[in-house]
């Protein structure tokens, strides 16, 4: 059987896309295959005319052809003043159709963190939001009212950009009928139930607090580089980047991009600390446990860490 | 007076939303407008962040030259901070935005702009049948080559840099990581894989056979000589874009312009063009005479653009943009502003770069024939040649006693701008940091150029121009309006401005 699925970009960078290519064993065009997804459009990859385009829209969204999945990559842009003219189609705001669409489909997919919270273009001054959050905001340009045909509210795979595995495994879950479990961000479990710390080959420098204040080096970013791993749901240590890497793997402290407050409104590269310690702690820890721990730890570090003469 | 025709042609597969409206008289375009319609006011993100936090959001504004933006940001901190990043932090940051231009290049030509040779509009071309094969969305066999290979490629952005795209591993004095002689070499592996596939499936011979061919004499003797010339992908595209006439459209304005990118550290093997000390040497061309590059003669004027009015152009350094949503009447029809070298539109992107560094084969074709859609896209398909020897013999040179970082210290105060050459031409990011956050961030992309609306001198952009005496066969679906467009392969989402409190500007210095 066949589901169709449209890809529609709004304010954004197109970097969920190409993300999306970077899907391997299967690829992307396998994959959507195997899972007998026939691609209606997408703005960066399908050739027909612009006559085409303009009926598919209409035939989408009047229901003459049904809908399966909605993938938005992208914020929805309101402004200015609600009228939505900063981001227009043949001088029709955009947003618009992204309404009409929603109605229709039986599943709507949030692709990366400007669809799912309003991200980079969130935090500009075009009156962007997030299809169902507005930052931490429940509500969003859908409302929190709002379902998919198939009883689902937006399912948000946010990542700046998000993970290709996070899209074609959530994309194959929704067409086998098996919805997802999800966050309280309605993000799924299986991508969003576990931190961007695990898996970094910096555990070990964090464990016994042999922390890095200068780029460049072997130890932990959290305690004065402003990594967010701790603090940051996502798969990025556990699926890994382009097959080979990560950002905190490399040395790039986590910015946070798959949280709803990305981007925060205080410098990135820099730990905010209270008498040394971080103001942020790590996800559900206590202040008290914490230096008490974080203390010991940092007097038991073996001298290989030190020294950083364990590689990574 | 015959009838006139009015096209407004919302443009797909390019990046970001770009609206065409075109004047057709007799079968061909007598006036064009370029119209980028979305504005994402990046410039509230930036204002009043961390001196470092560029490095973040600036590679977010675009999904396909995130490092492009990146390098841009990095070379703008590099020279507020006053510090030269060491010569293999230099290496490694060429070589990962040239692994960059080398997947942006193939996806382009082969994904974007060759989606069309399949399509039902030259159903009775010779060859068609071959290009349907070849190029079909999702399913042409160039097309699922290119998908694989470019992705495989792009592993060497993540071995350095973490992921791509969006990565922020270049930092003031030089790149975060420190790849091992390990990592280096599974580098050299992948692009040296990538180099084998893209002489057997593009160019059909080895890159040294086709640094031999510079002549468009040489091109057509080359084109003869064996099956696998003429049958790559390369031969394809020369046979079947000029069975179009795609080399007979598109000129543009004729003047072309470089910031001057890849800088060759002083210790490499590796030589400059022209002695300039670049790989892609700075320079503007206007008819014919090759002027040197002062960053100084850039305006940008918004009497076009959805912008509160100044009089004539300002410097990036000291303009200002205040958003202006007049609806859509009046005069004013694109959100991107309209930059102008010594008041002249000009061109940026591969075509641009290998006629300033005086490619042979690409210079004569634009002797004989002068520029078109189809040298353009040349260009694009040729580049990654230029490209491969440098990057492995970068990446060879990479592991010397220097390593990969200087620390700068903290950046309080200062103004830069960092030019460099994204994917698809000149790009630069204009900064000021005051009491260590941003107080000013303007970015001017390749695409700001190129689709640029006119300006206020009534001036087209260079789309704009190469789109008049276009001829259009079916209004219906005017494909040849795509080819001249897409030749210059634009990126809209990339089109933002960001100046707010506009200054007299000190000596500038440039991080390049």
């Amino acid at each position: 059987m066949t589901s169709t699925l449209y890809w529609l970009q709004g304010g954004g960078c197109g970097g969920d896309t190409w993300s999306l290519l970077n899907l391997e064993a299967p690829g992307l065009v396998e994959a959507l295959e195997l899972l007998g997804v026939e691609l209606l459009w997408h703005p960066s990859l399908s050739r027909g005319s612009a006559r085409e385009h303009r009926q598919l829209v209409e035939d989408l969204a009047s229901g003459a052809r049904p809908l399966d999945v909605l993938v938005v990559e992208g914020a929805v842009i309101r402004g200015p003043g609600g009228t939505g003219m900063f981001d227009t189609v043949e001088r029709r705001p955009r947003k618009e159709i992204v309404a009409a669409l929603a109605r229709r489909a039986r599943f709507v997919i949030a692709a990366g963190t400007c669809a799912s919270f309003g991200g980079v273009s969130g935090a500009g001054e075009v009156e962007a939001t997030g299809l169902q959050f507005d930052r931490e905001e429940p509500g969003g340009f859908l409302g929190t009212a709002y379902r998919s045909g198939a009883g689902l509210p937006v399912v948000n795979l946010p990542g700046c950009p998000c993970h290709c595995e996070a899209l074609a495994g959530t994309l194959a879950a929704l067409l086998s009928g098996a919805a997802p479990d999800l966050d309280e961000w309605n993000a799924p479990l299986d991508f969003y139930g576990l931190q961007v710390h695990q898996g970094c080959l910096r555990n070990e420098y964090h464990e016994y607090r042999v922390e890095d204040a200068d780029f460049g080096q072997r130890g932990c970013l959290f305690f004065h580089l402003g990594c967010r791993g701790p603090l940051t749901h996502g798969p990025c240590n556990k699926l890994l980047w382009n097959r080979r890497s990560s950002k905190t793997r490399v040395g790039v402290p986590c910015v946070g991009c798959t949280r709803p407050d990305f981007p925060p409104p205080h410098p990135f590269f820099r730990t905010r600390n209270i008498a040394g310690i971080p103001l942020d702690l790590p996800d559900g820890v206590d202040r008290p446990h914490y230096m008490a721990y974080k203390g010991m730890a940092a007097a038991a570090a073996p001298e290989r860490l030190v020294a950083r003469k364990t590689r990574i | 007076m015959s009838s006139t025709l009015t096209l407004n042609v919302p443009l797909n597969r390019v990046e970001g939303d770009l609206e065409i409206s075109a004047e057709v008289r007799e079968g061909r375009v007598t006036d064009a407008w370029c119209s980028g319609t979305m504005f994402r006011g990046i410039e509230k993100v930036l204002l009043g962040r961390g001196a470092l936090d560029g490095l973040v959001i600036t590679p977010r504004i675009c999904g396909i030259c995130s490092t492009g933006h990146l390098a841009a940001a990095a070379l703008a901190l590099d020279a507020i901070a006053g510090i030269a990043p060491p010569p293999d932090a230099v290496r490694l940051r060429n070589v990962l935005q040239m692994t960059e231009h080398l997947q942006s290049d193939l996806r382009q030509s082969f994904l974007t702009f060759a989606g069309d040779f399949a399509g039902p509009a030259h159903r009775q071309v010779p060859g068609h049948a071959d290009a349907v094969r070849r190029y079909e969305p999702f399913k042409g066999e160039t097309v699922l080559e290119v998908m694989r290979e470019t992705q495989r490629l792009l592993e060497i952005i993540a071995i350095v840099g973490g992921q791509w795209p969006h990565a922020s591993y270049m930092v003031p004095g030089g790149i975060v990581s420190a790849p091992s002689q390990r990592s280096r070499l599974q580098c050299r592996l992948i692009l040296r894989q990538f180099r084998s596939w893209y002489e057997r499936r593009i160019l059909g011979c080895t890159l040294e056979r086709f640094a031999e061919v510079r002549s468009r004499d040489a091109l057509q003797a080359w084109l003869e000589e064996r099956e696998s010339h003429a049958s790559g992908d390369l031969g394809f595209f020369i046979a079947f874009a000029r069975a179009l006439g795609l080399h007979q459209v598109g000129a543009g304005p004729g003047s072309f312009l470089s910031y001057g990118a890849l800088p060759v550290p002083e210790d490499s093997a590796v030589r400059g063009v022209g002695g300039s000390g670049y790989l892609v040497p700075p320079g503007f061309l206007q008819g014919g005479e090759v002027r040197g590059f002062d960053p100084w003669s850039i305006t940008e004027h918004v009497a076009h653009s959805w912008y509160v009015d100044y009089e004539g152009g300002l410097h990036p350094s000291v303009g200002e943009t205040r958003p202006y949503a007049s609806g859509n009447e009046g005069r004013k029809y694109s959100w991107a502003k309209a930059p102008r070298y010594e008041g002249q539109p000009a061109e940026t992107g591969p075509l641009a770069e290998l006629v300033l560094a005086g490619h042979p084969l690409i210079s004569d074709l634009m002797k004989r024939e002068g520029p078109s859609a189809f040298l353009r896209q040349l260009a694009r398909i040729l580049r990654p040649s230029l490209l491969l020897p440098a990057m492995d013999a970068w990446l060879a040179e990479a592991g010397g006693p220097l390593g990969y970082y200087r620390s700068p210290g903290p950046i309080h105060e200062g103004e830069a701008c960092g030019l460099t050459h994204a994917s698809r031409g000149a790009l630069g990011h204009w900064v000021r940091i005051e009491g260590g956050e941003i107080a000013h961030y303007q970015i001017i992309t390749p695409t700001a150029w190129n689709a640029s609306p006119r300006d206020s001198a009534g001036r087209r952009g260079p789309i704009e121009e190469a789109l008049v005496g276009t001829p259009v066969a079916d209004p219906e679906d005017p494909v040849e309006l795509g080819y001249v467009v897409r030749s210059f392969d634009v990126c809209l989402v990339c089109t933002v401005h960001s100046l707010r409190r506009g200054r007299p500007a000190g000596r500038l210095r440039l991080g390049t």
